[in-house]
């Protein structure tokens, strides 16, 4: 029995962390800590889903073969059938489905948890059956910061790698908590920063987090009332001339336009609204201004329907401040996911191509379709959002992989009625999770260390994974299902691929941004390439040191204005709803909730709240209490604690916290409402 | 000779778990654990190792004993099950096996340490809040922190708060 120490990037968020797995004869024995790349982002080090990030792929409850539906919608009842009966069904009903409504009655989801060569094939699949409905559930994720950023600096991406965090003199924390969603970057660079170099750190959030105890600032607006702080800090730069002169006057474009949009938004003006003291925020935007900041928002900032607003506030208050473009400063887009940026640089998405184009852009769409050989549809698809809306209307068929959004979108209720409506649905996972209930087919999925592929993390590093375990039973890569089917529907020739390195190779030609990214480079260089990475090895670290990726050349700046949550508490719900993670859960918990470490240690939801809300209600700690919305209710356990703001209860999202969420989207980025909704809790005698 | 021993410095813990869930993917059972606190202060705790072991010398049958790194290890098949260990360590660290009726503790992770790696709950904290290492060496890179620090503060100047870690 010979070990093998297999190379993988970790599985879960997407600081893109390495490690060894160690297998024997197709499985894997243990993990072992890689010590001998120092300049890999996590430095040999691991949060605990790291360590214990392989007893999902040995879970019991693994699919092994494909499964036909044979009970009522999510009901989950299904028997086995093999590969070639599966690929029959699908490709058959993709063609009556074809010749019925049009290919634009067919929608795909791609998947952060799935590789990029993956997530590329996934969209070639769908623009070859001619429907351009592609999207992936990361819309829930940073389609609020992505666009805001885009529409300023040209693009989303992390403008520093990690080791500008620890160089940096104020760290402000705004709806992120990476001390629990991402653990080695919290004690690799923050805290490094904050104990180790003497930086201050501003922590923006309702709740008090795990990393709040070295902030020298807390502020704790209600949930979705942070645009509000964000523009009286606008407001306070630039009333009291606190910001980057030099930078405004050489690399922005319409300063004059955003003093204008915000002067009314004064400190005290935003703490009638968001419940932060007026001094606070002027404390915090005098520190944002002097010091070299490195600026950490995520969900907290992503998921209200204001986000948008809220993340070109922030997008604009970095640029004003010059905190951009040079070292010791960060800001970007943080995927929750470790291949987040995997389906967004394949242009998984309505209106993209995997090019960077646009579909609607003749000349993109003609470069495409010479380098694919087949037409491109014109037209600009549904988003996520929009696709579940559709069902049974536009939307006959869904194809969905390694995405559960009959748990993660919001009101998720409302979503397990309308996938009952779908005509077909495939699901395409490792487990049968609560969406998969619904489905037709259910084809069974290689996990994470089940084969080998790229992932690319928050800094922009594109990193290799190797096939460290045998799938079980029939399971097959989702690269290989893609491709049989795409065979089993008569479009092989476009497919012909029998190694993830083939698909890598005709990425670096197709993607400009991968040009250097080979597999052969890529398997030297276990700590990777930053993106963009023009020729093997020359990968750009820091972006934005001259110029922006406008037009111009300088950030756009951007006039905001404050936007109401859509729901906010009344008499009849009182309180504001927020949701938060835990360090031993990911996602939906389909992945984590097999791993018995993890489950041990965090085993179910609780709901946070306030001594003094909680007094009022007679609650106490351990109580069962239902909270409640206008969308449903759910029975869970309550905390009494004053690490939540009072007004507010927070729960983790992992298990039902979008069953009461809501659905209300933005007109324009369509990020839904996730955060900040009006509840009620009472408590239920057991 | 000082020996090795794992120190904790619970200023750095966030209390994510992964030096529990280390040990338990290396030995079944997590033998260190964290103490959470309401106000976010947790502390990892394990083993101490102590110099003068209690457990050490209340063993009855030797299955304590002091290995060459000085870690107070353990042979399971000496081990009776008679509980002196327990009842001696002040921290309450050793644990009866329910299945097979003997002691279970710390060994600093005796396997790791003979093919020259770090124990596994030091392997995996991110934030470096368990460190391996003997005790000169930690209090050294400790007080030359707080030289440099009170340096730099008189360098920046009058007034300028010195950085104690």
């Amino acid at each position: 029995m010979a070990e093998k120490l297999v190379p993988v990037v970790c599985p879960w968020c997407s600081v893109g962390c390495r490690f060894y797995a160690v297998s024997v004869n197709g499985y894997i024995r243990r993990i072992e800590f890689d010590y001998d790349h120092p300049t890999i982002a996590n430095r040999g080090k691991l949060c605990p889903k790291g360590v214990a990030s392989y007893q999902f792929i040995n879970s019991p409850k693994r699919l092994k073969k494909p499964l036909k539906r044979v009970g009522e919608k999510g009901e989950g009842k299904f028997e086995e059938i093999s590969w070639e009966e599966a690929y029959r069904i699908i490709a058959e009903k993709i063609k009556e489905i074809k010749e019925t409504y049009g290919p634009e009655a067919i929608a795909f989801l791609g998947s952060e948890k799935i590789t990029l060569e993956e997530n590329y094939l996934v969209h070639k699949l769908s623009k070859a059956i001619g429907t351009n409905h592609l999207d992936f559930p990361g819309r829930y994720c940073q389609y609020s910061n992505s666009p805001a950023r885009t529409k300023v600096f040209g693009s989303a991406a992390a403008t520093n790698p990690f080791e500008d965090v620890a160089k940096a003199e104020l760290i402000v924390i705004w709806g992120h908590n990476p001390a629990e969603t991402a653990p080695v970057l919290f004690g690799q660079y923050i805290e490094k920063a904050i104990l180790d170099n003497g930086a201050e750190m501003i922590v923006i959030d309702p709740r008090s987090t795990r990393g709040h105890k070295y902030a020298s600032l807390h502020l704790k607006p209600y949930p979705g009332t942070d645009l509000a702080v964000a523009l009286a800090l606008l407001n306070v730069v630039i009333t009291e001339e606190l910001y980057d002169k030099e930078f405004v006057q050489e690399r922005t474009a319409g300063f004059e336009k955003l003093k204008e949009s915000v002067k009314d938004y004064t400190p005290e003006w935003a703490e009638k609204i968001s419940g932060v003291p007026a001094e606070d925020i002027r404390k915090a935007a005098r520190m944002i201004a002097n010091k070299r900041t490195a600026f950490l928002v995520n969900e907290g900032v992503n998921q209200h329907v204001n986000g948008f607003n809220l993340a070109l506030a922030i997008a604009d208050l970095i640029a004003i401040t010059g905190n951009i473009g040079k070292e010791g400063v960060w800001s970007g887009v943080f995927p929750g996911a470790q291949c987040g940026f995997c389906a967004a640089m394949s242009g998984i998405a309505p209106n993209k191509l995997p090019t960077g184009g646009l579909v609607t852009d003749e000349a993109a769409r003609a470069e495409l379709e010479r380098l694919w050989g087949f037409k491109i549809p014109d037209w600009v698809g549904l988003d996520l959002t929009n696709m579940v809306r559709e069902i049974g209307k536009k939307i006959r068929m869904m194809y969905i992989i390694g995405g559960n959004i009959a748990k993660s979108m919001p009101n998720s209720g409302w979503v397990r009625e309308q996938l009952k409506k779908l005509d077909f649905l495939v699901v395409q996972d490792i487990f049968l999770t609560e969406t998969a209930k619904y489905a037709d087919i259910v084809l069974p999925a290689a996990a994470w260390f089940e084969k080998t592929g790229t992932a690319i993390s928050a800094e922009r590093r594109v990193q290799r994974t190797y096939k460290a375990a045998e799938a079980p039973g029939e399971a097959k890569p989702d690269w290989l299902i893609i491709v049989e089917l795409a065979k089993e529907l008569g479009l092989g020739e476009y497919f012909k691929y029998s190694h993830p390195d083939e698909i890598l190779r005709e990425i670096n030609s197709v993607i400009p941004l991968f040009k250097g990214a080979t597999p052969e480079y890529l398997a030297e260089h276990p700590e990777g390439c930053f993106l963009p990475c023009s020729e093997p090895g020359e990968g750009t670290k820091i972006l934005f040191k001259k110029g922006f990726k406008t037009p111009d050349g300088k950030a756009q700046l951007q006039p905001v204005e404050w936007m109401e949550p859509p729901e906010m508490p009344d008499e009849e719900y009182p309180l504001w709803l927020t949701n938060f993670r835990l360090v031993g859960h990911w996602h939906t918990n389909t992945m984590s909730e097999e791993s018995p470490s993890l489950k041990k240690r965090w085993p179910e939801e609780y709901v946070m709240i306030h001594p003094k809300d909680a007094r009022e209600l007679g609650i106490k700690t351990g109580d069962l209490v239902k909270v409640e919305t206008r969308r449903g209710s759910i029975l869970v356990r309550a905390e009494v604690t004053e690490h939540v703001r009072e007004g507010v209860i927070a729960m983790p999202w992992h298990w039902q916290a979008n069953f009461l969420t809501l659905d209300e989207i933005h007109p324009m980025t369509k990020m839904a409402e996730l955060k900040a909704v009006a509840a009620r809790v009472k408590k239920v005698e057991e | 000779m000082a020996h090795k021993k794992i120190f904790l410095d619970y200023k750095r813990c966030i209390g994510c778990k992964a030096c529990e869930v280390a040990c338990e993917m290396t030995h079944g059972e997590a033998r260190i654990k964290v103490f959470e606190f309401p106000d976010l202060f947790t502390v990892p705790f394990n083993c101490r190792h102590c110099e003068k072991a209690p457990c050490l010398n209340v063993c009855p049958t030797g299955a304590l004993f002091r290995d060459e790194d000085g870690a107070v290890a353990f042979d399971p098949l000496k081990c009776i099950g008679c509980l002196m260990c327990a009842v001696a360590c002040p921290f309450g660290v050793p644990k009866l096996d329910e299945e097979n009726k003997i002691m279970d503790k710390c060994d600093l992770c005796a396997d790791r340490r003979a093919e020259g790696l770090l124990p596994a709950c030091v392997s995996a904290c991110p934030t470096e809040a368990l460190k391996y290492g003997e005790i000169d060496e930690i209090l050294w890179e400790r007080e030359g922190k707080v030289v440099a620090n009170l340096k730099s503060a008189a360098e920046k100047g009058e007034g300028e708060p010195a950085l104690l870690l």
